[in-house]
Formats: C-alpha cells, sequence, structure tokens
C-alpha cells in the first residue's frame, strides 16, 4: 500500500490520539507532551468541567497510587486513574491555568518571589518524600504558577528512566537525593544573573555530583534559603571576613548607627570639654 | 524514472505477537528476526542509498540486496548494542558504511576514478537530506506493513465493514467523507461510524507497536520509537 505523505502523517496523528469510549472525557485538545506521554484538555462530562487528561505510554509504577493521594496545596490533585480501551493508561487531573517555571522566569519576577516559589517546590517534595514518593522528573516545565500566585507541582515520576538532563541528578538509582538534585539545579536555574553567591552556593551543593555531598533532605535546603533571607550565614558556603562583616553590618544597620551616634557624641562632648 | 521496486520481504508469514530483536536472537531465530527487518527496511535502505549516493534504480536494488545478504552472514543482530543507539539508527549506519565501501570500490575500478552519478529527477522533488528521507520512508513502511496487518485481521474477524470505513474516511486522500455520508451508505446510525473508526484506529495503533516489537531491542526502545512515530 503506497501511502501519500498526508496520509501518512493522518495516520500518525489518528493512531495516537486517545481512545475516550468508555471513560466520562471527552477529548478537546493536546496542551503538553512530555517523556512520559502526551497531556490533553478534556471535558468530564458528567461534572461538566474541564480537565488535564495524562495519557501515559509507560505502565504505572507500584507508587503511582500513593502519588494520586498525596494532598498538598502545591501537588496538582489527581481526580481518577484508569486504563484506556486502547491499553493505555491515563490520570485525570485538575487542569492549571498559569505559566510553567519558564515562562515564569521570562517576566523577570524579583528575587524574593524568585525565592518563594522554589520554597513552594520544595514543601512540596518534602511533604511527598516524607510519604514515601519522589518526583524523578522535577524540572521548570512540570512547575506551574497560577494566576494568583500559587506553586503547582505536577507530573509526578511514575518511570525511573525518566529525567531531562539538565535537572536530572547523574545517580544511577534515582531517590529522594536525586529530588534533591533536581531542586538545587531548579534554584540555579530561577536566579537571576547578578544572585547573591550565597544563593548560588545553595544551589550547587543541592547539585553536588555526590549525594553524599547534597543536602541530606530538602528541609535542610529550605533551611538554608531561609537563614539567606534572614541575613544568616548559609551552610553551603565558607563566606569570606569581608563578606562577614558587611552581612553582619546590614543586618545590625541600627546598632551600628547608634554606635556611631554615641561615639560621635562622646568625640563632641571631649573635644568641647578640652576648650 | 522507474518505479520503486516491489521487492520487500514477504508480509504476512509474522505472527502477530512479534518478539523482540533480542529475544529472537536469544531463542536462535536471527533468520526470522531478518525477515522482520527485511520486510520494514528495504525500502527505506533502497531509497537511502539512491538518495546519498546517487545510484539509479538497478544499481540500489542491488546494494540494498547486498546488504541484507551480508547482513545475515555477518552476524549483524549481535554486534547490535541498544545501549549505544536505536536499532533504526544503527541499521542506517551499518548501510551507509557498506553502500560507501561498494561505492568506492565501484569507481576504483572505473579508469580515473571518475564516479558516474545518475541523475536522479525525483531527488530535486524530494526536501530533506538521504537521512531524513530514510526516516520518512521507514514510518511509511511501518504503517504500509500496519495497514496490511489491519486489512488481514478485519478479512479474519468478519470486520470488513470497520476496514472499508476506515479505509474510506483516514486513507482518503482528499474529499473525505462526513460520518453522515458513510452513515447513510453503509446503512448504519452515525454513533457506529464513531465507533467503527475508534475501533480501526486501535487496532492499527497496537498493530504499528506490534510490528515496531519485531524490530526493536526491548521495551524501552520501543517506547521511544513510538513516541518518534505518534504526533
Amino acid at each position: 500500500m503506497d501511502l501519500s505523505d498526508a496520509v501518512l502523517d493522518r495516520l500518525r496523528h489518528v493512531a495516537a490520539l486517545p481512545d475516550l469510549a468508555g471513560t466520562r472525557y471527552e477529548l478537546e485538545s493536546e496542551i503538553g507532551r512530555g517523556g512520559m506521554g502526551v497531556v490533553y484538555a478534556a471535558r468530564d462530562r458528567d461534572l461538566d468541567r474541564r480537565v488535564a487528561l495524562k495519557v501515559l505510554d509507560v505502565p504505572l509504577a507500584g507508587e503511582a497510587q500513593l502519588i494520586a493521594r498525596l494532598e498538598h496545596p502545591a501537588i496538582v490533585p489527581i481526580y481518577e486513574t484508569g486504563t484506556l480501551a486502547d491499553g493505555r493508561v491515563f490520570y485525570a487531573m485538575k487542569l492549571v491555568a498559569g505559566a510553567p517555571l519558564d515562562r515564569f522566569r521570562a517576566g523577570s519576577p524579583a528575587l524574593a518571589e524568585r525565592l518563594r516559589v522554589i520554597r513552594r517546590v520544595g514543601e512540596a517534595l518534602a511533604f511527598a518524600h516524607a510519604r514515601g514518593a519522589i518526583h524523578r522528573d522535577l524540572k521548570p516545565q512540570n512547575v506551574m504558577v497560577g494566576e494568583f500566585g500559587e506553586v503547582y507541582v505536577m507530573d509526578w515520576g511514575v518511570d525511573a528512566v525518566a529525567g531531562t538532563p539538565a535537572f536530572r541528578a547523574p545517580d544511577a538509582q534515582l531517590d529522594q537525593r536525586s529530588d534533591i538534585y533536581a531542586l538545587g539545579a531548579l534554584l540555579q536555574f530561577l536566579l537571576p544573573a547578578a544572585a547573591p553567591p550565597a544563593l548560588r552556593a545553595i544551589a550547587a551543593k543541592g547539585m553536588n555530583a555526590d549525594p553524599a555531598a547534597r543536602y541530606p533532605d530538602v528541609p535542610a535546603l529550605l533551611a538554608d534559603i531561609e537563614r539567606f533571607q534572614e541575613g544568616a550565614a548559609v551552610e553551603a558556603w565558607s563566606e569570606p571576613l569581608w563578606h562577614q562583616l558587611r552581612r553582619f553590618g546590614s543586618r545590625n544597620a541600627v546598632l551600628l548607627w547608634l554606635l556611631v551616634a554615641y561615639a560621635a557624641v562622646k568625640f563632641l562632648l571631649f573635644f568641647l570639654r578640652t576648650l | 524514472m522507474e518505479p520503486d521496486t516491489a521487492i520487500g520481504g514477504p508480509h504476512n508469514r509474522f505472527p502477530s505477537t512479534h518478539l523482540s530483536l533480542i529475544e529472537a536472537a536469544a531463542a536462535g531465530l536471527p533468520n526470522d528476526a531478518l525477515d522482520r527487518v527485511i520486510a520494514l527496511y528495504w525500502k527505506p535502505v533502497y531509497k537511502f542509498i539512491r538518495f546519498k549516493f546517487r545510484k539509479d534504480n538497478e544499481d540500489a536494488k542491488d546494494l540494498t540486496q547486498g546488504f541484507f545478504t551480508t547482513a545475515l552472514q555477518r552476524d549483524f543482530f549481535a554486534r547490535f548494542d541498544p545501549s549505544k543507539a536505536s536499532f533504526r539508527t544503527y541499521l542506517r549506519m551499518a548501510v551507509e558504511r557498506f553502500a560507501a565501501n561498494e561505492h568506492a570500490a565501484a569507481n576504483r575500478l572505473k579508469r580515473g576514478g571518475d564516479a558516474r552519478f545518475e541523475p536522479i529527477e525525483e531527488q530535486a522533488a524530494t526536501t530533506g537530506s538521504p537521512e531524513e528521507v530514510f526516516e520518512r520512508e521507514w514510518e511509511r513502511q511501518l504503517f504500509a506493513l500496519a495497514l496490511d496487518d489491519l486489512r488481514a485481521h478485519c478479512d479474519a474477524s468478519g470486520k470488513q465493514l470497520h476496514f472499508r470505513i476506515f479505509e474510506a474516511y483516514d486513507l482518503a486522500d482528499a474529499h473525505r467523507p462526513s460520518y453522515a455520508d458513510l452513515a447513510a451508505r453503509h446503512g448504519i446510525p452515525e454513533t457506529s461510524i464513531t465507533n467503527h473508526l475508534a475501533w480501526a484506529r486501535r487496532t492499527l495503533r497496537q498493530l504499528v507497536a506490534d510490528r515496531l516489537r519485531g524490530v526493536t531491542s526491548g521495551e524501552r526502545e520501543l517506547r521511544e520509537e513510538m513516541r518518534r512515530v505518534w504526533i
């Protein structure tokens, strides 16, 4: 059978569309494509609402059900999982309106806002880790910042072979430390060009090639970011003396000004007395 | 230019569920594996040789035949390492080496080594590199084989109407009929047209996967090839 280019492309397209017969969903459009499958916008006929339907081309891993049960404000809720007539597995999830992290960064947000987003992502990771789940494929495209500033971490890993090179740890076996690596990479991705060295050091420690040299857990990385925001020394960076003094100065500016004023008054009184 | 050759290996000799290449080799069935590879790759290899080395129809046929004969003799499958490249890439690179050597040898025989290139009018009308032509022909042949499988499956299971509806709708090059037209033509409700088409597409997808399974090293490569195929 000789197939024209047009027919070939049509077959490549129609044979890939998920067969939603027997489900409550109607296909609307494709909204994304990732390492493990395709995400479509669909309509849930029963509840008359739009959902995101992720159709996987890999089998579900054992922890998928665990991930589906994670309830956290920064984790996209999964409404339902199932198997299509064509054998593929799908997730129906909340359809999030917002911008993925790469688009968020393109809007040049303030440093504090960037750090707020990273901390929200970290909180979601820490929550999942505490329940035995790991993400496996954390990257900018899997973090959405909603129109009200809400942060969602999506596409919780279902496949150990997943992972995006720039954000994937060089670990032979992916575990929680691999997620810490990805969180460090995400922090580095979000930092502006003129970011403080302490923040760069936090990202670098998170991304250490040796898992044992990374932060022991996500809360430890978040605590270091918090220290930076409070003006304290961060664990990841041995700062030079002049930097310590400058940081001390900026943390204790009022006290220093008072001391300077006190010294000035004392000097003035001493000067007046000698006249 | 002469039409493409009809040689392409047997189409209906394969079991419905193919073993992967690795499984086939382990089971001592390299010839069976080669048959599957030839069915899918003969045309892409032939086209690749024509465009890459600007061979005429007969020379390209001979080189293609020569490549597969050599592959059969040289333990081609045992040297395939899935960790380095997909089988598709491995085979294309092997073809390139083989055809380049043959091309060079043929030129040495000619006095002064001046190569004589056949003008290929088709090249002017074809966009893309020889490698892209190879990939495109590979996709075309993959679907052509899966469509043969689908037709045979429909005939064997009494679903000829499913295939006719699918053929009229999804294989139409132009003037695609509406669901209402098809329903009226076959005297069935429009919902049945939807269901018949969904069944045919779903089955085609499975048959494409089955064809791919027979020419890949395992589940991981199969998944990667499937991702390339769907758009």
